[in-house]
């Protein structure tokens, strides 16, 4: 495998690998804020206790977290010396405030992981706060940094040197805004659904106790509020991108040709020796109206754009369908829930509602991984749009590809030891603890 | 002398001393628990596991900001060092990677026995190697074998394998082991305490001997570092570090633990500051000055604005844990 695509393959594997734990390090937060709240307001244990079963996988996955993301950071000038040595300055900024964020919320989770018998029940709920917040922050500013690799910002090029630098500027780049709110609601929504999966799983069981309804309730409540929100921000997010990146919008979209009352694509295969989509559902006009809000709306195709400056539609329209259809099956399996929760005014115990959940429980994670491959892959060929392309900022020492299959083994052994520990049936004579992850169940 | 680029330097310096006085130490439990010996060798390893379990996540981060404070304020130079030093940084990843993941899973997965003397010896080696392999990669910034060509850098494949980086490396383990036991004698008690007293000074013995046989080492294969270190530049911390390590040993020699704690961070400390001291003004020796590598002005001011908000969130906070975790450690799992 030749260098660039070594390096492309082990920082994509990386992310895609730190995305997961990190989303669920901002969203257990929010629950757990959410629960010692409820148990210090209404005065009921129940709740209290149903954080505290939280926070052994918490610990481990956020352990995890961090070490992954360790990797990611020296992976940016293992990798991409050159892309950092040119745009360091101005995305550095972001990084050392996620590092600040991530900084206090990995001291507010020690104490409250640990701190059970040293600190009041109030304090525990205190330490929550800063917990849930710092996490959203940190995706916030993190987010930031792959905004700018979209809309680079702050700077002027004067012969290849960086001047008139704003590192503000840069940090509050165009697409900021959108990616950071349509990602970090994205974590709750994929953490609200994963627990809620496991939940469902339980109650599927027979293990029909007060605290497992409470939970399930609980968890599928934080992604359903949050649900509807991402349908907003992401047709913000499409709009702005029809302004701002629009061969990534082209791309996602797969419109080949340049259009006037341009259709939408849904599911198919953008072939672009024909430059048709095969096996597509065309919607006529609503890519305009969605882009432009007018149905006679131009909308740049993939033509609009010199050769060698656009993203390949194949690796884009795909993603982006997935992201999309993930979203109406949570919410098909949301509605469902509710519904009946609100006839029967209680939790249904009815397996094929249940069984909806269960199925829905991993598009939340599915969503944000190929939302965020639509973002890289869309960004194609550039690292920084338009300014740097992903050739030249890759580093100039050879054999990456034995570093990509070193790391291979790494994030193998990582995941086979977090899956064992996490799948470990509980074992027996340990009374009312069992050990298993989120699946924690009451006797 | 207070130049941005100068401060900056001065926050990876503080980043790094950070590192290896709270991380360090983490990291010395581990070695420690591989060397653990006496008839209480379960005893130690179980208090070395329980101090490290609330604070290691915390200690690591030093080194997310160190990385982090590097790209942002030396741009050009973060670049330089992490394309000539893949190799060693890739070593101290996987270190980082396998000693993080066994711990939490050895700490999160107890309640089964059947995985602790793999996690553990997991823990341990990668306790050893990520050290190892960091002191290699800080000690070659001083060789003065990373060149500039063409406004690129250049380096031999194996160029940070040397002598002087060897010791380096050794000595980068030797803090850590260093720290550890010192640290745990404030925290234990009775024939424990004395069993880490024993380590602490071995471990001071280990250090002050590596620390003196560097500077002969460097004169030949880190000349223009070791003309430096012993110049008006690096001269005073060395004699500072040499007081301080041994302070440290009579202090521990008698007893006085909580001085003794504090004495040994300030020894490490002191070598790190000598070693910045003697590379000062330069990032990379001889070759690439702190004021080359910096970032633009504007970047420099606005971090600087970011870390002023970042310590004043921070410091409470770090008290707040570590007063929270003071005195001996809770031998209880998380619930």
């Amino acid at each position: 495998m030749d260098n660039v695509l070594s390096a492309r393959a082990l920082m994509g594997i990386s992310l895609g690998f730190h995305i997961i734990y990190a989303t669920i390090g901002i969203g257990l937060p929010l629950m757990l804020m959410i629960a010692e709240w409820l148990s210090l307001s209404t005065g009921d244990d129940l709740y209290h206790k149903l954080a505290r079963r939280w926070i052994r996988p918490a610990g481990v996955l956020f352990a995890i977290g961090a070490v992954s993301g360790t990797i990611l950071s020296f992976e940016l000038g293992l990798l991409w010396p050159r892309f950092m040595a040119f745009g360091g300055p101005l995305i550095g900024l972001p990084f050392s405030m996620e590092g600040f964020a991530f900084f206090t919320e990995a001291i507010f989770l020690a104490l409250y992981i640990y701190g059970e018998q040293r600190l009041s029940r109030r304090m525990l709920f205190f330490c929550t706060i800063p917990i849930t917040v710092a996490a959203a922050a940190s995706a916030v500013f993190v987010i930031s940094a792959n905004a700018w690799m979209n809309t680079p910002a702050g700077f002027r090029l004067v012969n290849g040197a960086l001047s008139d630098v704003h590192p503000f500027q840069a940090l509050a780049n165009p697409a900021w805004a959108h990616e950071a709110v349509h990602g970090t609601l994205a974590a709750y929504v994929a953490t609200g659904f994963a627990m809620a999966g496991v939940y469902a799983a339980t109650l599927l069981r027979g293990q029909s106790s007060d605290y497992n309804k409470r939970a399930l309730t609980m968890a599928l409540a934080v992604a359903s509020v949050s649900l509807p929100l991402m349908l907003a921000t992401g047709d913000w997010a499409a709009m702005i991108l029809a302004d701002q990146q629009k061969p990534k919008m082209a791309a996602m979209e797969a419109l080949f040709t340049t259009t006037r009352g341009a259709p939408l694509f849904i599911g198919g295969w953008p072939d672009p020796a024909s430059g048709k989509v095969l096996y597509g559902l065309r919607i006529p006009k609503l890519l305009s109206i969605l882009a432009h809000r007018d149905s006679d709306a131009l909308v740049e195709g993939l033509d609009a754009f010199p050769p060698g400056t656009i993203p390949d539609p194949r690796l884009v329209h795909p993603f982006f369908d997935l992201m999309v259809a993930s979203f109406f099956i949570m919410l098909a399996a949301a509605v469902w829930f509710w519904w009946l929760r609100w006839r029967r005014r209680e939790v249904p115990l009815d397996k094929w509602p249940l069984r909806a959940l269960l199925f829905a429980s991993p598009f939340g994670m599915i969503a944000l991984e190929s939302g965020w491959l639509v973002t890289e892959f869309g960004r194609q060929p550039w690292i920084a749009r338009d300014h740097m392309r992903v050739a030249e900022g890759v580093t100039p020492q050879t054999g990456i590809s034995l570093v990509l299959i070193t790391f291979l083994v790494v994030y193998l052994a990582l995941t086979a030891g977090l899956l064992k520990l996490l799948m470990r049936p509980a074992s027996a004579g340990e009374g009312t603890e069992t050990t298993q992850e989120e699946r924690h169940v009451d006797p | 002398m207070w130049t941005l680029e100068n401060l900056a330097a001065g926050a990876v310096h503080l980043g790094l001393v950070m590192y290896a006085v709270f991380g360090g130490a983490d990291f010395g439990g581990g070695i420690w628990t591989a060397l653990a010996s006496g008839p209480r060798v379960r005893e130690q390893r179980d208090g070395l596991f329980h101090a490290i379990g609330p604070v290691w996540e915390t200690n690591h981060i030093w080194l997310i900001f160190v990385v982090v404070t590097l790209f942002t304020a030396f741009s050009k130079g973060f670049a330089a060092l992490f394309t000539t030093l893949l190799v060693p940084l890739v070593i101290a990843l996987i270190g980082i990677n396998f000693r993080g993941a066994a711990f939490a899973f050895r700490h999160f997965g107890r309640q089964t026995g059947e995985h602790i003397p793999f996690m553990a010896s997991t823990f341990a080696v990668s306790s050893i190697l990520t050290p190892f392999a960091l002191g290699m990669a800080v000690t070659s910034i001083a060789t003065g074998k990373i060149v500039f060509v063409n406004g690129w850098v250049q380096a031999e494949p194996w160029f940070w394998v040397g002598p002087f980086t060897l010791v380096g490396g050794v000595v980068g383990m030797a803090i850590c082991a260093y720290l550890a036991p010192i640290y745990m004698t404030v925290r234990t008690g009775g024939e424990l305490q004395r069993d880490f007293r024993r380590q602490g000074i071995i471990a001071g013995l280990v250090l002050g001997i590596l620390t003196t046989v560097e500077i002969p080492v460097a004169m030949v294969d880190a000349p223009l570092f070791a003309g430096r270190l012993l110049a008006s530049q690096g001269a005073p911390f060395v004699a500072m570090s040499v007081i301080s390590g041994i302070t440290t040993q009579i202090l521990l020699w008698r007893c006085r633990f909580l001085w003794a704690q504090i004495a040994a961070a300030g020894t490490v400390t002191l070598t790190i500051t000598g070693f910045a001291a003697a590379m000062y003004p330069d990032l990379l020796i001889g070759q690439l000055s702190l004021a080359a590598a910096a970032a633009p002005p504007a970047t420099l001011r606005a971090f600087f604005s970011v870390l002023v908000i970042g310590v004043i969130i921070l410091v409470p906070s770090l008290l707040l844990l570590y007063w929270t975790f003071r005195g001996e450690p809770n031998p209880e799992l998380p619930r």
